[in-house]
């Protein structure tokens, strides 16, 4: 999968969790960019991306998924 | 030794003077040496405790790091949080958790006399502890190195600025600056000692001129009409912001003047809008370290359940956060209190996105101010339960008095004076940090004469304004 194409989802997945209409993301952001990203709805958007692509992350592996890019790269390494 | 006495005032100084004569091999030993006389220069007998939670700690560490085997590793991780954690439980929460046990048999019909213990909690010890954990989760979660050196576990664990209170500092913050040590700058030391007067003053102006008044009647509530704990109980935020923030400025000066950075503490808490912003505003050392070690895990856990996980893993988080402020159960309380308004924002804050979005809210004054004052107000309500000392019927005593003894307030004039004096300096610069952190620069104003005259008139209010025979901070008893 590409990474424009997960992006696209993240930005689906986040709006969704947080209840925004539109949520723009480049791969350089982190939860402080995106309104209503916070720890608390952080679990949420992890579980969510869990469930839409099929991965499973390991709790060690949530110190990583801090910036947009860096999840992606988890979700490719993960889907291969 | 407290960072408020004139012992440590002239002491501080001389101790710079001869930290920058030390060779930097031999600067972390210093650090760590000074540190150890500051911690027996208090309490001699329980300092042990802080070099067996230190043992403990490197040598957990080093067995977790040199496992390959998870299981082994986990078990490493598991016997090192029980060993440090063992003996705050043991101090903090004995007492407390035999003379439940007691009340409880007790109302099955079995009577055993409660039990009556003396133990002096060992200072700094909910502190070290935390950071000893912390430390043992890194190196489990191989987000930080297993650190070699013995004196850089030990000076990480104990380091004088912020052993007694905080700020709750990471080993990966602490362990490269320790190995890194160099001369203090010029530019270090002013900013170190400007952080230190803005400390001292909102310690000594702010936080003691009201507690001046709020001892007084948290002391005498049955004499006390409900107005005047009603306003008591609305002054109790500032003064505690006011005293761990103040003391955490002066641990971070303190700590700039050596060429160390600390982790701040807060962060304008009472200009958030929200509950969860404001506990990301508010101890953010601690808030940050039940984040990272006790919700995400539980919560990542608890996933599967949803909405219902993160509720269930935040009333447990803040209920450990309230056990850590204290053993009673008025801080339980608290804490589950705390919990429910997180939980609370947690369920609604999408349909408030939504709100807040459809009608332009966001960026509204008069709607941000309404927020602020609604945020300010449910936690001064919260903070009833949040005092040291003051027991469950006591709560009990205040809330019935506000909503059914209003009465006349009891005011003293002179302390409210010269405590709002204090407050607008505090006011002026919240406001500035928060919407034009670049204008009214008063401390960091180019222009020379400027920056003096500010320094001038702060430390002619800490003078003058200034309750100076004070020892206490709020948080030292934790």
């Amino acid at each position: 999968m590409e990474r424009k194409a997960i992006i696209k989802q993240l930005q689906s997945i986040i709006a969704e969790v947080v209840k925004l209409e539109n949520v723009e993301l480049t791969e350089e952001n982190t939860a402080n960019d995106v309104k209503g990203w916070d720890s608390l709805s952080h679990i949420a958007i992890i579980a969510q991306i869990e469930e839409t692509f099929s991965i499973k992350f390991k709790l060690r592996e949530l110190a990583k998924l801090k910036k947009v890019g860096s999840i992606i790269d988890l979700i490719i390494k993960k889907q291969n | 030794m407290s960072f408020t006495s004139f012992q440590f005032l002239w002491a501080f100084p001389l101790f710079v003077l001869l930290y920058n004569f030390v060779t930097p091999r031999f600067k972390a030993l210093f650090l760590l040496a000074t540190s150890y006389l500051f911690y027996l220069n208090m309490q001699p007998v329980l300092f042990i405790m802080l070099l067996i939670v230190t043992a403990l700690t490197y040598f957990s560490a080093h067995y977790i790091a040199n496992q390959d085997d998870d299981d082994k590793r986990s078990l490493g991780l598991r016997i090192g949080i029980i060993g440090t954690l063992s003996p705050l439980l043991f101090f903090k929460y004995f007492t407390f958790l035999a003379n439940t046990l007691v009340t409880s048999l007790h109302l099955f019909g079995l009577e055993i006399h409660p039990i009556t213990t003396n133990f002096v909690l060992p200072i700094g010890i909910s502190f070290y502890t935390f950071m000893a954990i912390g430390y043992l989760v890194d190196v489990f979660n191989e987000e930080v190195d297993v650190e070699p050196n013995y004196i850089s576990v030990s000076l990480f664990l104990s380091f004088f600025p912020y052993i007694l209170s905080g700020p709750i500092e990471r080993a990966g913050n602490m362990f490269g600056q320790f190995k890194n040590l160099k001369r203090s700058t010029w530019h270090g030391v002013v900013a170190g000692l400007k952080l230190m007067l803005w400390g001292y003053f909102m310690k000594l102006c702010i936080a003691d001129r009201l507690a001046l008044y709020n001892d007084l009647i948290f002391n005498s509530i049955s004499s006390r009409s409900g107005s005047t704990l009603a306003i008591a109980s609305l002054l109790y935020p500032i003064q505690v912001y006011a005293d761990l923030g103040g003391y955490t400025l002066i641990v971070m000066g303190i700590s700039q003047c050596l060429g160390i950075k600390i982790i701040p503490n807060f962060n304008r808490p009472f200009l958030a809008t929200s509950i969860s912003e404001f506990w990301r505003r508010w101890h953010i050392s601690l808030i940050k370290w039940l984040t990272d070690y006790i919700f995400t895990p539980l919560s990542f856990t608890l996933r599967k359940w949803k909405i219902g996980g993160i509720i269930g893993a935040l009333m447990l988080t803040f209920f450990i956060s309230g056990i850590w402020h204290g053993a009673s159960f008025c801080f339980i309380f608290w804490g589950l209190m705390q919990g429910a308004l997180l939980s609370f924002e947690a369920y609604t804050n999408p349909k408030r996105n939504r709100f807040e979005e459809k009608y332009h809210l966001r960026h509204k004054g008069i709607y941000n101010f309404i927020c602020i004052l609604f945020v300010y107000f449910v936690f001064a309500f919260t903070e009833i339960w949040d005092k040291e000392g003051v027991t469950w019927n006591d709560t009990m005593l205040i809330l019935h008095k506000i909503f059914h003894e209003w009465g006349t307030p009891y005011l003293i004039l002179s302390k409210f004076l010269y405590a709002s004096i204090s407050f607008v300096p505090l006011l002026f610069s919240e406001l500035r940090n928060e919407y034009k952190p670049e204008c009214f620069l008063f401390f960091d104003h180019k222009n020379i004469i400027i920056r003096w005259t500010s320094y001038l008139i702060i430390l002619f209010m800490i003078l003058t304004i200034g309750v100076l025979n004070s020892s206490q901070f709020i948080y030292f008893q934790f």
